[in-house]
C-alpha cells in the first residue's frame, strides 16, 4: 500500500506565494491614498466655510490622480492575488485528477459525483478566500492604527470612540467565524451528496421510470434539494448576521464621532480636543475617516467567512488526502506489450481472502470458482494490477509484477469486465478507443449482427452502463474491446453472467476459439458448463480465509 | 440575452411576492446610505457654519443628529433583512428549478433517456442553475436598485441643491456606468462561455474518469483520459484569467466614473458657492451624495463577467424548461378488465422490421410468456408494451388505450415493466424498495421480499436497514435480481412485463419466485421474457418472437 505524501490541510494559506504578498500590500497602499482624497476634499471645503480662495481646477485634477493611483494600485493588487489564487486553486485540481485516476478504491467521500464536486465547484469556493482574506489582514494591521493616530493627533474623543468600537469587531468575529465553518462543512457535505444522488439516479432514469419510480426519484430529489437550500441559508444567515453586527458597531461608532464633531464645531463641547478650536476642514476629515477606520474590519470579517468556507473545502480536502487509498500497478498508460509468457501466482492474499497459486502457460485456459463475494473479481484485478496485493507476488515469466512492468504486461491483457463504463462517445471508440477496428475483432465477438440493428450503426452513442444495448449486446462490446489488438491474456470477469442460453454459448464459444487460437484464458465464473471447458480449475473458498 | 430574460422573469414570477420587497430594501439600503453620508456631510458645514457665525445656541441639532441615526440604524436592519430575503427567495427559485429540469429529464422519449449522459446531465441541472442563482442576486435586483436610487437622488438634489449638480450626478452615474457595463459584458461573453463550457466539460471527464479508471488503465487509456480532464481545467483557468482581466479593467474605469463624478460635483459646488447661489452645507450634500453612490455602481460590477456564463446556462436550460410545459389531464380512463392486446405490432428500424409482426392478449390473471432468440426483440416488444417505444405497424391496445400517447406516468400507474438492468441505488434496502412505493409499511416490505423468497436471506444481513453500495454493490447479481422484483410487485400492478426475471437463480428458486410473484398478484397480467423452464411452465400461453 501506497501513502500518499501527507501534506498539511491547511497549505494554501500558510505559505503566501510572492504575488499574494505584493498583491496584499498593494491593496493595503491603495486604501492609505484614500486618506489623502479625503483630506483634499476636507480642505476645500474648510476653505469654502473660511471664505478663502479655492484653486478650483489643481483640486479637481489633484482628486482625480489620487483617486486614480488609487484604483490603478487596487488593479494591480487583484491582478496578483488572481494569480496567485489560480495557481493554488490548478495545483488542487491537477492533483486531485491525478490521485483519482490512480487509485485502485473508491473514495470514502463519495463517488464520482462527489469527486467532481470537489475538483468543480468546491474547489472555486476557495477563491474568494484566496483573493480578500489576506489583504483584509493586512489592511486590518495597517489602516485603523494609522486612522486612530490622526484621529489622536486632533481629538482624543473621537480616538476614544474609535478605540472602544473597533476591537468589538473581531472579538465577535471569532465567535461567529467557529459556528460558520461547522456551518459550511455541512453545506459542503450536501453539496457532493447531491451530486452523488443525481449520478446515480440520472444513470438509471430510464429503468427507473419503467417501474413506475419516476415521481419518487423527483421527490427525493427535491426533498435532497431543499435541504441544500437550508443548509445553504444557515450558512449565509449567519455570514449576514455578523455582518449586521459589524455594521451595527460602525454605524455607532461613526454616528458618535459624527455628534462629537458637530457639537464641538457649534461651539457647544469644549473638551475632547487639545485646546484649540476645532476647524471644520479638521471635523469633515475626522467623518470622512471614521467610516475607513472601520471598514477593513468589515472586510475582515466578510473575509473571514470565506475563509471559514474555504478552511471547509480544504478539510475535505485533508481528509481525502488521508485515505489511505491504494494505487494500481504502473500508469495505466499504453505502450508495447511484453510477450506473453508463463504467469504465475506465489502466497496471494488481499483483504482477508488467501489465494491458491496458479501457474500459467501461453495457451493455458483457467475457470476461478467460487460463490459471490468470494473475492473472484479481485484476483484478476491483481492479476491485471489494478490492484497491489497485501501479500504474495506476481510472477511474470519469472519477474514480479511491479510499477515498472505493469503497463507492458497490461498491454497484451484484453479485460472484460463485469459491470463495465462506458466513455463518453460511440460503440466504435469504446471498443478501439480511437484505433482502428478490425472487422475480424467484431465477428470474433459477434458483434456485427448487433451493429447491423442499431440505427447508426457502430457510431451510436452508449449510455454510461450500456443502455441502449441489451445485456447479451453490451456483454459483446466489452468482449470485441477485450479481444481489440490481439491480446496473448484474456481476463473475463463472469463472461456468462445474466445472459441468456444463447448469447452464453455465444460468448463461451468465442472466448473458447480465442484459446483455441493459442491465447490464454481466464475466467472467473458461476457457470459450471462454461467452467468445464477450461483446462485448469481452481475454486476460491472466503471461509478457507487464514 | 432572450433566454437569460425569460428565465430570470421564471424565476421572479416563482417568488415575487419575496423578491418584491427584496428589491424595495435594496433600494432602502441604497438610499439611506446616500441620505446619510449627504446628511452628515451638510451637518457637519451647517454646525461650522453656525459656529462661525456665533449663532450656534440657535441651531437645532437634534432633528439632524436623530435623523442620522436613524439612517445608521435602518440601513443595518434593512441590509440584513434585504440579504436574507432575497437570498432565501433565489435558493428557493433555483432549487425549484432543478427539480423541473429533472421533471423535463424524466419526460423524455424512452430512446433519449436510455443514451442520456449523467455526467452532462448533472452539469445542467447544477453548475448550470447555479450559474443562474446569480442572475437576480447579482445583477437584476442591484441594477434596478442602483438605477432608481441614482434618479431618486438626482431629483432630491435638483430640488435642494442645484439643477446643474443633479444634471452631472445623474448624466453621470447613469450613462457613463451603463455605457461601460454593457461595453465590459459584451467583451467578456466569450471568455465567461469558454471558462464555463472547459469546467463542465472538465467535470464531465472527471466522472468518466473516476468510474471507469479501472478499465480505462487495463486498456492503457489512463494517462489519457486524465490529460483530458487537466487540459479541460486548464483551458478554464485560461479562460479565467481573461475573464479577471476584463473584471479588473472594467472595475477601475467604474472606479473612475465615481471620481469623475464626485469631482464634477465638487466643481459646480464650488462655482455655485462662489456665485452666491448656495451655501457650503447645500453644496456638501450633493458631494456627499455623490461618494456615496459609488457604492451602488460597483455592485453590479461583479454581474458583469458573469453574463456569459448565465446566458450560456439560461439557453440551455430554457428549452428542457419548457418541453415541461403542464399537460393537459385529458388522459383516458384506462379499462381495468382489459388487458394487454397487440395487433400485428412491429417496430422498424431504418426501413426494416426488427421482428415479424405479433399478435398476443394478455388478460388478468393470465401468464404469457416470450420466447426467441436472443436479439429476437423481446425487450423491444416489452418497451413498446408500455408505450416507451411506438408500433411501426399494427396496435398495441394497453386496457383498452395507446399506451404510445399516454403519458409514461400514467402508464405507470397500473403497468410495471423490469428490465433486465438490474436497478438499485446506494442506500438501504428500504430505500431501494421505497423507490417505486414510497408509501409502503415496513409489512409491506417484508411482504414483498418473502414472495421473492429474499426475505430469509436479507434477515440475517441487517433487513430492510441494510445498505447497498453504488449500483446495489452488497447484493449478489440473484439477490439483486430478487430485489427488484419485489419492487416491482410492491405497486401492485395489473399488467407486470419481466424480462429475463429468473436470470442468475438457480432452477429452485427461479419456479419459487415466480410462483410468489404470482401468489402476490393473483389478478395481473404477466408478460414475460423468457428462455428458463421455471416461467415457461407457468405460462398461460407461450408466444414466439422471431427475427424478421
Amino acid at each position: 500500500m501506497i501513502r500518499k505524501k501527507p501534506r498539511g490541510p491547511s497549505a494554501p494559506k500558510d505559505h503566501p506565494s510572492a504575488n499574494e504578498t505584493a498583491g496584499s500590500l498593494l491593496a493595503v497602499l491603495s486604501s492609505l491614498v484614500w486618506l489623502g482624497v479625503a483630506a483634499v476634499i476636507a480642505r476645500v471645503f474648510g476653505d469654502l466655510m473660511a471664505d478663502q480662495p479655492v484653486e478650483v481646477w489643481r483640486t479637481g485634477l489633484w482628486i482625480v490622480l489620487l483617486w486614480g493611483l488609487r484604483a490603478t494600485l487596487d488593479m494591480a493588487a487583484q491582478g496578483m492575488l488572481a494569480r496567485a489564487a489560480d495557481a493554488r486553486i490548478a495545483v488542487l485540481r491537477h492533483e486531485i485528477v491525478t490521485a483519482e485516476a490512480q487509485a485502485a478504491t473508491p473514495s470514502a467521500l463519495g463517488g464520482a459525483g462527489a469527486i467532481a464536486a470537489l475538483t468543480h465547484e468546491k474547489l472555486e469556493a476557495l477563491r474568494p478566500a484566496l483573493l480578500r482574506y489576506r489583504p483584509a489582514r493586512m489592511r486590518v494591521m495597517v489602516l485603523p492604527p494609522v486612522i486612530l493616530c490622526i484621529a489622536a493627533w486632533h481629538s482624543w474623543a473621537v480616538a476614544l470612540v474609535l478605540l472602544l468600537a473597533g476591537p468589538l469587531i473581531p472579538v465577535f468575529m471569532a465567535l461567529v467565524g467557529w459556528a460558520a465553518k461547522e456551518a459550511s462543512a455541512r453545506q459542503l457535505q450536501e453539496v457532493g451528496q447531491l451530486s452523488d444522488l443525481l449520478v446515480e439516479r440520472l444513470a438509471a432514469l430510464s429503468d427507473l421510470r419503467l417501474i413506475g419510480a419516476g415521481p419518487a426519484t423527483v421527490d427525493s430529489f427535491a426533498q435532497a434539494s431543499d435541504d441544500l437550500r437550508v443548509r445553504t441559508m444557515a450558512v449565509l444567515r449567519i455570514a449576514f448576521l455578523s455582518s449586521t453586527v459589524l455594521e451595527f458597531f460602525s454605524a455607532v461608532g461613526v454616528a458618535m464621532v459624527a455628534i462629537w464633531v458637530g457639537f464641538s464645531l457649534l461651539g457647544e463641547l469644549s473638551w475632547g480636543g487639545w485646546g484649540d478650536v476645532l476647524k471644520p476642514t479638521v471635523g469633515l476629515y475626522l467623518l470622512l475617516l471614521a467610516p475607513e477606520f472601520f471598514r477593513p474590519l468589515r472586510d475582515l470579517a466578510a473575509a473571514w467567512h470565506d475563509k471559514s468556507g474555504a478552511d471547509a473545502v480544504m478539510d475535505e480536502v485533508a481528509t481525502w488526502r488521508a485515505e489511505m487509498r491504494p494505487r494500481r500497478l504502473g500508469r495505466g498508460e499504453a505502450v508495447s506489450p511484453c510477450p506473453m509468457t508463463t504467469l504465475e501466482t506465489r502466497g496471494l492474499g488481499h483483504r482477508g481472502v488467501v489465494y491458491p497459486d496458479i501457474r500459467l502457460e501461453p495457451g493455458d485456459s483457467l475457470a476461478i470458482e467460487g460463490p459471490s463475494g468470494s473475492g473472484k473479481t479481485t484476483l484478476l484485478r491483481l492479476i491485471a494490477g489494478v490492484e497491489r496485493p497485501a501479500e504474495g507476488l506476481i510472477l511474470i515469466g519469472g519477474v514480479p509484477l511491479s510499477d515498472e512492468t505493469a503497463d507492458a504486461w497490461r498491454a497484451g491483457i484484453g479485460w472484460m469486465p463485469q459491470a463495465p463504463h462506458f466513455v463518453n462517445g460511440s460503440l466504435r471508440h469504446n471498443i478501439g478507443f480511437g484505433a482502428a477496428v478490425t472487422k475480424e475483432t467484431l465477428e470474433a465477438a459477434r458483434l456485427t449482427d448487433v451493429i447491423d440493428l442499431l440505427l447508426r450503426g457502430d457510431l451510436t452513442r452508449l449510455g454510461e452502463r450500456g443502455a441502449g444495448l441489451s445485456g447479451g449486446e453490451a456483454r459483446r462490446v466489452t468482449l470485441a474491446r477485450a479481444m481489440h489488438g490481439n491480446p496473448g491474456l484474456l481476463m473475463a470477469d463472469e463472461p456468462t453472467a445474466d445472459l441468456d442460453p444463447e448469447t452464453a454459448q455465444l460468448v463461451s464459444d468465442s472466448l473458447l476459439r480465442f484459446a483455441d487460437a493459442g491465447g490464454t484464458l481466464v475466467v472467473s465464473t458461476h457457470d459450471t458448463a462454461l467452467a468445464a471447458r477450461m483446462a485448469q480449475r481452481i475454486t476460491i473458498d472466503r471461509s478457507a480465509a487464514a | 440575452m432572450k433566454a437569460l430574460l425569460s428565465v430570470i422573469i421564471a424565476i421572479s414570477r416563482a417568488e415575487r411576492v419575496a423578491l418584491s420587497y427584496g428589491l424595495a430594501l435594496s433600494i432602502a439600503v441604497l438610499v439611506m446610505g446616500v441620505a446619510l453620508l449627504a446628511l452628515s456631510g451638510w451637518f457637519i458645514m451647517a454646525t461650522a457654519a453656525a459656529g462661525i457665525a456665533g449663532i450656534g445656541v440657535l441651531f437645532n441639532v437634534f432633528a439632524p443628529s436623530a435623523m442620522v441615526r436613524f439612517l445608521a440604524l435602518g440601513r443595518t436592519a434593512a441590509r440584513y433583512g434585504e440579504r436574507v430575503l432575497t437570498h432565501d427567495a433565489t435558493l428557493r427559485a433555483v432549487s425549484g428549478l432543478r427539480v423541473a429540469l429533472l421533471r423535463g429529464v424524466l419526460m423524455r422519449p424512452h430512446r433519449a433517456l436510455e443514451q442520456l449522459r449523467a455526467a452532462s446531465e448533472l452539469n445542467r441541472i447544477t453548475a448550470d442553475t447555479e450559474a443562474l442563482d446569480g442572475a437576480l442576486l447579482r445583477l437584476v435586483l442591484p441594477a434596478l436598485a442602483g438605477w432608481i436610487t441614482i434618479l431618486a437622488a438626482s431629483l432630491l438634489l435638483w430640488w435642494l441643491v442645484a439643477p446643474t449638480m443633479a444634471l452631472i450626478l445623474g448624466a453621470g452615474y447613469l450613462v457613463l456606468p451603463t455605457v461601460i457595463f454593457l461595453a465590459g459584458q459584451k467583451v467578456a461573453k466569450r471568455p465567461a462561455r469558454l471558462a464555463e463550457a472547459a469546467l463542465q466539460i472538465g467535470r464531465s471527464r472527471m466522472v468518466d474518469l473516476v468510474l471507469g479508471r479501472d478499465d480505462l488503465a487495463v486498456f492503457g487509456q489512463l494517462p489519457r483520459a486524465t490529460r483530458g480532464a487537466q487540459d479541460a481545467f486548464d483551458r478554464a483557468a485560461e479562460a479565467r484569467r481573461q475573464l479577471d482581466r476584463i473584471d479588473r479593467i472594467t472595475g477601475m474605469l467604474l472606479d473612475m466614473v465615481s471620481a469623475l463624478v464626485t469631482v464634477g460635483c465638487l466643481l459646480s459646488g464650488i462655482a455655485l458657492v462662489q456665485a452666491g447661489t448656495i451655501s457650503v452645507a447645500t453644496a456638501a450634500i450633493g458631494v456627499f451624495a455623490a461618494l456615496a453612490l459609488a457604492e451602488a455602481v460597483a455592485s453590479v460590477r461583479r454581474a458583469l463577467t458573469e453574463i456569459g456564463r448565465m446566458t450560456q446556462a439560461a439557453r440551455r436550460i430554457g428549452p428542457a424548461l419548457r418541453a415541461h410545459a403542464p399537460q393537459a389531464s385529458d388522459a383516458p380512463v384506462l379499462a381495468s378488465d382489459t388487458g394487454l392486446e397487440m395487433r400485428d405490432a412491429a417496430i422498424e428500424v431504418s426501413g426494416r422490421p426488427l421482428f415479424r409482426p405479433v399478435s398476443l392478449s394478455v388478460r388478468p390473471g393470465e401468464t404469457v410468456v416470450l420466447q426467441g432468440a436472443s436479439g429476437s426483440g423481446k425487450s423491444t416488444l416489452l418497451l413498446m408494451a408500455v408505450g416507451a417505444l411506438s408500433p411501426s405497424r399494427g396496435q398495441v391496445s394497453l386496457f383498452g388505450a395507446d399506451p404510445s400517447r399516454l403519458p409514461m406516468e400514467t402508464v405507470t400507474e397500473s403497468a410495471v415493466l423490469v428490465t433486465q438492468r438490474a436497478v438499485l441505488i446506494s442506500g438501504t434496502v428500504a430505500a431501494n424498495l421505497r423507490l417505486a412505493a414510497p408509501e409502503a409499511r415496513d409489512d409491506a416490505l417484508w411482504a414483498a421480499l418473502e414472495a421473492t423468497c429474499l426475505a430469509d436471506t436479507l434477515r440475517g444481513r441487517g433487513g430492510l436497514d441494510l445498505r447497498l453500495g453504488a449500483r446495489g454493490a452488497g447484493l449478489s447479481g440473484g439477490e439483486a435480481r430478487r430485489l427488484v422484483l419485489a419492487r416491482a410487485i410492491l405497486r401492485t400492478p395489473r399488467l407486470l412485463l419481466l424480462d429475463e426475471p429468473t436470470e442468475g437463480l438457480d432452477e429452485a428458486t427461479a419456479r419459487r419466485v415466480m410462483a410468489g410473484l404470482r401468489q402476490a398478484c393473483p389478478d395481473a397480467a404477466f408478460l414475460v421474457a423468457a428462455h428458463h423452464a421455471a416461467e415457461r411452465d407457468q405460462a398461460d400461453r407461450i408466444v414466439e418472437v422471431a427475427r424478421a
